[in-house]
Formats: structure tokens, sequence, C-alpha cells
């Protein structure tokens, strides 16, 4: 029978949810929604609010300045680290740990996952190990990659690693393992062979779930290395925000934070271009 | 269109030889979806199969394509016998099968790429399939930005576009409207009428298969079905569908067909509902 399989494991991995399943459909718009404009303008004004409400409750003695630093300190501090080129190194650092964590993760995630799709035995016969570490908290792993890689670059990218390859792993064998029967049938009825349904029908369909991985991983690798630099290292942001937290320096702590967030930010921008130009066959989203 | 020789019985299109498909239920027993099935299709006939629901019609046609290995039996093309999927043959199937990040001419010219013709002539001979079924200006749209006959169209020319010797449609148009339909029957009708092809088409709608078909093959009620009637359809070609209904001979033949149908599809619906009523009590 050519039916297509509805996936029943289609819960397990419950990440993918962020970005959407391939195939969900985006609701229309609904009546009453507020125009692009003025939803910028009201995001505009809900952090202006918080922002300045966090400054003056501050001013006042509210909060603790000490514990929450006004925005308008931490804005120094991050223009200090700046201008300085304090923070660049460091920066570049954490950039790299991360790049080659995601690199070599997603490189690994994606191979292994095509294999253990196609090949049913090599799925049956790692899946119980695969599991272990996937339920094993990786973070408990970081102090081990110290020991055995030292407090350089390496143990970071090991850290990052573990972190991207599973979200890659499970996100790859899923998106390869969902393609719909009927797709890959017609594909060996034109006469595919297996090299060629590889590229022609479950790379391009397992992209949809690898990208929507993507988002979440390039942020793991990120953390990797942060959290990493935090426990044991001698350069990189997390290392930075460690000795600022040594001298109880808060306003450093946060802005090691907002410099982290605005690198993540522009990451993911990047992957959502690369999203659109890889994935322009599918039906456009409101989003 | 008719066949005053008959060929060497080697020499069918698709042979299906006491064809028996049994598959594994998920409570580990196993039920029979068809049995016993007997085929011939000689080259460039025109058989439809018919059946009610759960008769295991697909099957049939997926052991006639290679992608199902019967339980026992023998399947054979143009004498030789099928393992893996059948090169001789296209498969039209019921739901979408366009890969969907494939643009409509990225598409139709597949076959032919993966057969390792140049990328310049696939493609001219897409545009010339394109033109042919009336889609020569949507080639670079993707499959999700047509209608669900257009879909149908790109799916024809993709199928048709290597000149298989055999054509297996699976309920090609039961997703389209009753208008649409119809055209499209009437283009796939002068489409095989332009050549030798033979066809095997499935479908539930006996006006369908009389008004298509030189054979229809009855299929029991399931499961464990089996052939139960094979009538030939001596309406003159060519046919016009649109008026077909009406002749004389349609109408008997519809009256006698439908006659051994009718005792098939009551029997399914009976066990159904005993099915219904032991859930119940």
């Amino acid at each position: 029978m050519t039916v297509a399989p509805v996936s029943k494991k289609t819960q397990r991995f419950p990440l993918r949810k962020d970005r959407g399943a391939p195939a969900a459909q985006h609701p229309k718009r609904r009546r009453g929604e507020a125009s692009n404009f003025s939803i910028r303008m009201g995001q505009l004004a809900l952090a202006a609010v918080v922002l300045g409400a966090w400054e003056v409750l501050g001013r006042v003695g509210v909060i603790d300045p000490f514990f929450f630093p006004l925005p308008s300190d931490i804005l120094m501090t991050v223009w200090v680290w700046i201008s300085s080129g304090f923070v660049f190194p460091h920066l570049w650092i954490t950039l790299q740990e991360s790049i080659l964590a995601f690199l070599t993760g997603a490189a690994a995630g994606l191979v292994l996952g095509f294999l253990l799709a196609r090949v049913l035995f090599l799925e049956r016969l790692l899946d119980p190990f695969l599991q272990m570490f996937n339920a094993l908290p990786r973070v408990v792993l970081a102090p081990i990659f110290l020991l055995w890689f030292g407090l350089g670059i390496w143990s970071k990218v090991a850290f990052g690693f573990t972190l991207v390859f599973f979200i890659v792993f499970f996100n790859t064998l899923e998106g390869v393992k969902s393609v719909d029967r009927v797709l890959v049938d017609n594909a060996r009825m034109l006469g595919a062979s297996e090299k060629q349904l590889l590229r022609h029908v479950f790379i391009p369909s397992a992209l949809t779930w690898i990208f929507s991985s993507l988002h979440i991983s390039v942020g793991f690798a990120i953390t990797g290395a942060v959290v990493g630099e935090y426990l044991g290292a001698s350069a990189g942001v997390g290392y930075a925000i460690a000795q600022a937290q040594g001298v109880f320096d808060t306003k450093g702590v946060f802005a090691g934070m907002f410099i982290l967030m605005f690198v993540v930010l522009i990451i993911d921008l990047l992957v959502n271009r690369l999203e659109r130009r890889l994935l322009r066959w599918r039906p456009v989203r409101s989003s | 269109m008719t066949h005053p020789l008959q060929p060497e019985p080697s020499k069918f299109a698709v042979e299906l030889n006491g064809c028996t498909k049994e598959f594994a239920t998920p409570g580990g027993g196993s039920y029979f979806a068809v049995r016993d099935i007997d085929l011939k299709v000689e080259p460039g006939r025109f058989v439809s199969i018919v059946g009610p629901t759960g008769s295991g019609k697909s099957t049939i046609l997926n052991m006639a394509a290679g992608l199902l290995n019967p339980s026992s039996g023998t399947v054979h093309s143009f004498g030789e016998a099928v393992h893996g999927v059948n090169r001789r043959a296209s498969y039209m199937f019921q739901q979408d099968a366009l890969l969907p990040w494939k643009s409509v001419i990225d598409n139709v010219s597949l076959g032919l790429t993966m057969a390792g013709v140049s990328k310049a002539e696939a493609y001219d001979e897409s545009r010339r399939w394109l033109e042919k079924v009336g889609l020569k200006n949507f080639a670079d749209r993707y499959p999700h930005q047509l209608s669900g006959g257009m879909r149908k169209r790109t799916a024809v020319a993709q199928a048709w576009i290597v000149n298989p010797d055999i054509l297996l449609m699976d309920e090609p148009f039961s997703a389209l409207d009753v208008q649409t339909r119809q055209i499209m029957e009437n283009e796939l009708l002068q489409l095989w009428q332009e050549s030798d092809k033979a066809v095997v088409f499935i479908t539930h709608d006996l006006d369908e298969a009389i008004a298509l078909s030189d054979e229809v093959v009855i299929l029991g009620a399931g499961p464990g079905s089996t052939v139960v009637g094979s009538y030939e359809i001596d309406i003159p070609r060519p046919r016009d569908l649109l008026d077909i209904r009406d002749d004389p001979k349609f109408v008997e033949l519809h009256r006698e067909i439908w006659g051994r149908l009718k005792v098939e599809v009551s029997k399914t619906y009976e066990s159904a509902r005993e099915e219904e009523e032991s859930d119940a009590a």
C-alpha cells in the first residue's frame, strides 16, 4: 500500500516545534490583527517601558543596583568593553570554539543521521546507546573534557560538539525517516538509484528538519563554548564574565550577557537568510 | 483499438500468476490482502481493475510495479520476472507524488536526468510535454503553487516522458472535482490512443472503468480477495467520454458488470457492519 505514513514519533523531539514542523500550515491572518508597523512600534514601546522602569526603580533605590545594575551603567560597560577593544579577543575565541563545535557536531550528526536512517540494522544496534548519551545532562561532561583536553579551546569544542551533535542527529534521523513513502516510490519508479534517492528525495526532505534544528544548534554551540569557558579557561566571553563575577562586577556580567545576546541574534539572522534561500520551494508563511 | 493477434504467453506486458500477498498485522498475526491473483495485460491494452474498498487493488498494482513482492506467485513483464522496480513501467499515484522542492520542469525532467540524459536535452523534452499537457507557462512554478488538476497534469507528463511500455495508474484522478476529472480522462485517453502503451488503471468508479477500458476486471470483497470476473468492453474507439454514458452498449455493459460488482460491494458492507455490531456488543 502506498498510504503516506504519519510519523508516530513526531512528538518525540520537542525542540523542533520551535520553528514548526516542515509541513505545518500557518494559520491565516486573523481579523483585527495589527499591521507590521504598529507591532514594531509596540515592541519598541514595551522595551522602553521595561528598561525605563528598571532604570528609575534602580535610581530611587527600590531595586538594588549592586545586583541589578542600571541599564545605563550596563550600556556604558558594554561601550567601554567595545571601544577599548577589551572584548574582541574574548569574543573571537568564543566564536572560534562555537564555529568548530558547530561544524564538527553538525557534520557528525548529519552523517550518522543519514546512515542510521538508511541502514535499519545500525539504527537498531546503536539506538539504546544513543538514547543513553542523549539522556545524560551534557553539562556534567564539561569537567571531564577540561581534564582530557585542557584549558584551551578544544575542551569547549568537545563540549559544544556533544550538544550540537544530538540535536542535528535526531532531526536528521527523523527527517529522513519521515519522508513521504509515495515520494520515494515515485522516484524509484522513475529509475532513481540509491544515490539519486538520497540526492533528490532524502536530503531535500530532511533539509527542512535540519534547518529547524539549525537555529537551536547554533545557539547550543555558543552555549557550549561559554559554559566551558565559565568553568575553566584563560580567554573567551565566558571567561570574561567569570572574571567580572569574581570581583562582584555585576555590570561586567550583564555586559557580557548583552554582547553574547546580540552576537547570537546576528548569527540567527544569517541562518534565517540561508534557510529562506535553500527552502524557497516551501509555501510562504506569514511569520 | 483491437488486437486480433493474441501475443505469445510470455509476451504479456503484465502477467501475474497465482499472486498472493500476506501482510503481518501489528498484533503478530497476518492477513491476506489478495489471494491467487491471475492478471494478464497485453501490450497496448487498457485494463481497469474495479473492486470494493479494501479489496487490495493497490496491492495488485504495487506487485506489478515491483514495489511489493508477492508472498507467493510470480510477476512477469514482457516475459521477464520482475525483481525490484519494474523498469518498463511508470506509476501514477493517487496522492501527490511530485517532489515539492523541485519546480514543475525539474519534476517532469527527473526521469530523464536520472537516466543520464543531459539537462538541456531533458529540458527540451520536458517543455514539449508541458506544452502537450497545457502547462507551458508554468514550468518554473513549484507544485504548491499549482491547482490539483495542474499537479495531475504535471504527474502525467512526469510519468509519460520516460516513454514506458506500461502505465500503472492508482485512482489518479479520484481527488479531482467531477468536471476536471472528465477533462483529464479525455486527455489521458487521447494520449494513450496515440501510443502503444499498456495501461493498468485502478478505480472504484465503474463508469470510469467502462468508459476508458478494453477490459474491466472485478475484484471480490476483501480481505483475501481474488478476481471474480473479467469483462470485455467492445465499445468502439475513439470514444467520446462526454456522451458515452448514453451509449446503449455502455448501459448494457454497466448493468451486467454492476450486477456482479454489487454482490461484492454488499458483502464488504455487510462484513463492515458485522464488525461494528460485534464491537458494540
